[in-house]
């Protein structure tokens, strides 16, 4: 990936260390509003190395949304550069940034965000057929997903006959089943009573000790206490970073 | 913990295979399934969605059905001469009506002469015959029963083998009988179900305007043609019937080729041999008739093919108006599942591969309104077969199926291009 970039002299002297998997580099996102502009995110730069376990925190209308949108390669940033597993993603087009998705990114939404129509099996099979990965292959790594997230047993139903922290797990599956560089979890918890919320917690602290790299997006800070580093982001700036482990 | 690594670590393993980034045909299959399933789903709807199309295609299948039919049906039963058989005339057959007008002023009845001059000069035919006719029909009478409208002929012997009127029993009329001018017949099966529905007709004496003539033979059973009986016949010697109807009457010269080629070389030479006879200079026209099975087929499909073009104008309406009502759904549906196509854009779906699942799922509902159209047409073609002629060719079906479904393929563009458009934040954000 990093000989694609390195064409450029001036994305090479900026590229990321090996072993960070993310780098932003002054990101702005901008909303034209009709007369007035509305600055969402405001210069935001910071790095995460692989293995980290990250939690972006702040108040609601703080810009963490929109960043998050720019992480997941959702979106592209109106300046600002963005560099993900050592490729720079911030000027890519759409069917580029979804492949990117597909490839690097795990999602895991507050609202679960499956399709209702279909499997467990087959709403973790989903990232794989976008991949063109064969049926045989993709049957047996879905299922292999669904037996890492203790779902094994479920597999054959559909999301409306799983309670809310097994729908969860379906969708931690789904965003681990591509062996993505980074697991974005965006309010993981948002949607699920204490008890279900802190085992799915648990399922990502699992994930993080077995070697993966998460971003979790949230605004409790008991939930953020799960990740070893704090990143907080007010009026579209970053207000703090610490390390709390 | 330990089971979990090592699923963890599998995981792992299998991913780190080296594979093609995409694979069209992953995607298409999963489109393919995804548009089964919505179809599934909403049955009702699909139904009458596909109204429009399942009409256009059951009108399209039965219009091919029965012009095929009458076309099977036309050439068995009327354009039947016989096996490379044609007839010389005075007029020919199936012309516009200017031209046989400006044909009854000029061309010459065709007479025996005719006939013995043709019978000496051409070469190299199976077989010749003449047949002549008497209009008004006359009646039939025997031991008080009278059968009217009988088509009464005057032909050569050698018409036994040309003409469609095949001996079921006794024998056709004979040379001896020809030359003898015997006041014999020979009839056809309306006569025998009339006249002798319990006795042997063979020796039997019927009248024909006070005359008599025996029966020696019978002929089997030919059928209807448009609900017209094709067995009221009687046959005389061509001799009897000069002498007892028309003195000096206008024929019919059927020449038999030995094969379909030879057939066009004599319809040459038979040209050639009346023109030289009618002393015709070469500009001029010819005053008289060739006629073969295909002259008939050639007007009939003349007629068939603006039935056809007619056809072709109202199935286009109704596959324009069905695409119309497909598109509609399709941007409905598309409006229904923006979530779900958030969900799949954010899970690494591209444009193309969003615009394969609409395009795929309209042009798989047009296909299985094909389907339906396929079928009800077959049970219409089944029933009006009943009545009718109809036969459904098997490029009539394909046609079907494909035009239903490219209808579908192209109303279902622009739907799909919508939905391919959609902002995954957006599509995210909307909630159905």
């Amino acid at each position: 990936m990093g000989s694609q970039v390195a064409s450029s002299p001036v994305q090479e002297s900026h590229r990321p260390a090996d072993g960070v998997i993310i780098r932003t580099e002054d990101l702005w996102k901008t909303y034209d509003m009709g007369e007035v502009a509305v600055h969402a995110l405001c210069g935001v730069s910071f790095e995460i190395a692989r293995g980290e376990y990250v939690a972006i925190m702040g108040p609601s209308g703080s810009g963490k949304s929109t960043l998050m949108n720019l992480i997941g390669c959702l979106d592209t940033p109106t300046s600002g550069r963005y560099w993900l597993n050592g490729r720079l993603v911030s000027e890519l087009t759409d069917d580029e940034l979804a492949h990117i998705r597909n490839k690097e990114i795990g999602f895991v939404f507050q609202t679960f965000n499956l399709l209702a129509r279909a499997t467990a099996l087959h709403n973790v099979e989903l990232p794989l057929i976008y991949n063109g990965t064969p049926a045989e292959e993709r049957l047996e790594r879905a299922k292999e997903a669904l037996r890492v997230v203790e779902l094994g047993d479920r597999m054959y139903h559909k999301p409306n006959e799983l309670s809310g922290g097994q729908r969860q797990r379906v969708a931690v599956a789904r965003a681990l089943v591509n062996n993505p560089s980074i697991i974005l979890a965006d309010e993981p918890t948002g949607n699920l009573d204490s008890a279900t919320g802190a085992e799915i917690m648990n399922l990502l602290d699992r994930l993080h000790q077995s070697g993966n790299t998460i971003v979790l997006v949230t605004h409790e800070f008991d939930i953020a206490a799960h990740a070893f580093r704090v990143i907080g982001i007010r009026d579209g700036k970053v207000d703090r970073d610490e390390r709390m482990k | 913990m330990a089971v979990f690594s090592q699923a963890e670590a599998t995981l792992h393993k299998v991913s780190a295979r080296p594979r093609a980034h995409s694979s069209i045909w992953v995607t298409t299959r999963e489109a393919f399934f995804i548009a089964l399933e919505t179809l599934r789903t909403h049955k009702l709807r699909t139904c009458l969605t596909l109204l429009g199309v399942v009409i256009a295609t059951t009108t399209l299948i039965v219009v091919m059905s029965v012009i095929n039919g009458m076309n099977l049906y036309i050439a068995d039963h009327i354009a039947n001469l016989g096996a490379n058989v044609f007839i010389l005339s005075q007029f020919q057959w199936a012309q516009g009506e200017e031209a046989w007008l400006k044909a009854r002023r000029r061309n010459r009845p065709i007479r025996m002469d005719d006939y013995e001059f043709l019978k000496a000069n051409l070469k190299g035919y199976k077989s010749l015959g003449a047949t002549g006719g008497i209009w008004p029909r006359p009646s039939a009478r025997y031991q008080g029963h009278t059968l009217d409208e009988v088509s009464l002929v005057g032909a050569t012997a050698s018409m036994v083998d040309i003409g469609q009127e095949q001996v079921e029993y006794g024998r056709f009329i004979s040379e001896s009988d020809e030359r003898h001018s015997a006041p014999v017949c020979f009839i056809g099966q309306d006569l025998v179900t009339e006249f002798f529905p319990n006795v042997d007709p063979l020796g039997k004496e019927i009248y024909i305007s006070g005359m008599p003539f025996r029966v020696i033979g019978v002929a089997k059973r030919i059928g209807t043609t448009f609900g017209q009986s094709q067995d009221t016949f009687v046959f005389l010697p061509l001799t009897t019937f000069k002498k007892n109807f028309l003195g000096r009457p206008g024929i019919n010269v059927s020449v038999q080729a030995w094969n379909a080629q030879q057939m066009s070389v004599l319809e040459d030479e038979v040209r050639v041999l009346m023109r030289v006879r009618h002393h015709l200079p070469y500009k001029e026209d010819d005053d008289f008739g060739i006629n073969a099975s295909d002259t008939i087929m050639g007007l009939w499909q003349r007629l068939t093919g603006s039935i056809f073009a007619i056809t072709i104008a109202v199935v286009a309406v109704f596959m324009v108006v069905g695409g119309i009502v497909i598109m509609n759904i399709m941007l409905a549906s598309v409006t229904e599942r923006t979530h779900e196509i958030g969900i799949r854009k954010s899970l690494g779906a591209r444009r193309r591969d969003i615009l394969t699942q609409f395009v795929m799922e309209a042009a798989v509902m047009a296909a299985v309104g094909g389907a339906l159209g396929v079928l009800l047409a077959g049970l219409i073609s089944m029933v009006v077969n009943h009545f009718f002629a109809s036969s459904t060719p098997l490029s009539a079906i394909l046609v079907g199926l494909i035009l239903s479904t490219a209808v579908g393929l192209f109303f279902g563009i622009y739907p799909a291009s919508q939905a391919a458009k959609l902002d995954p934040i957006e599509a995210l954000r909307t909630e159905n």
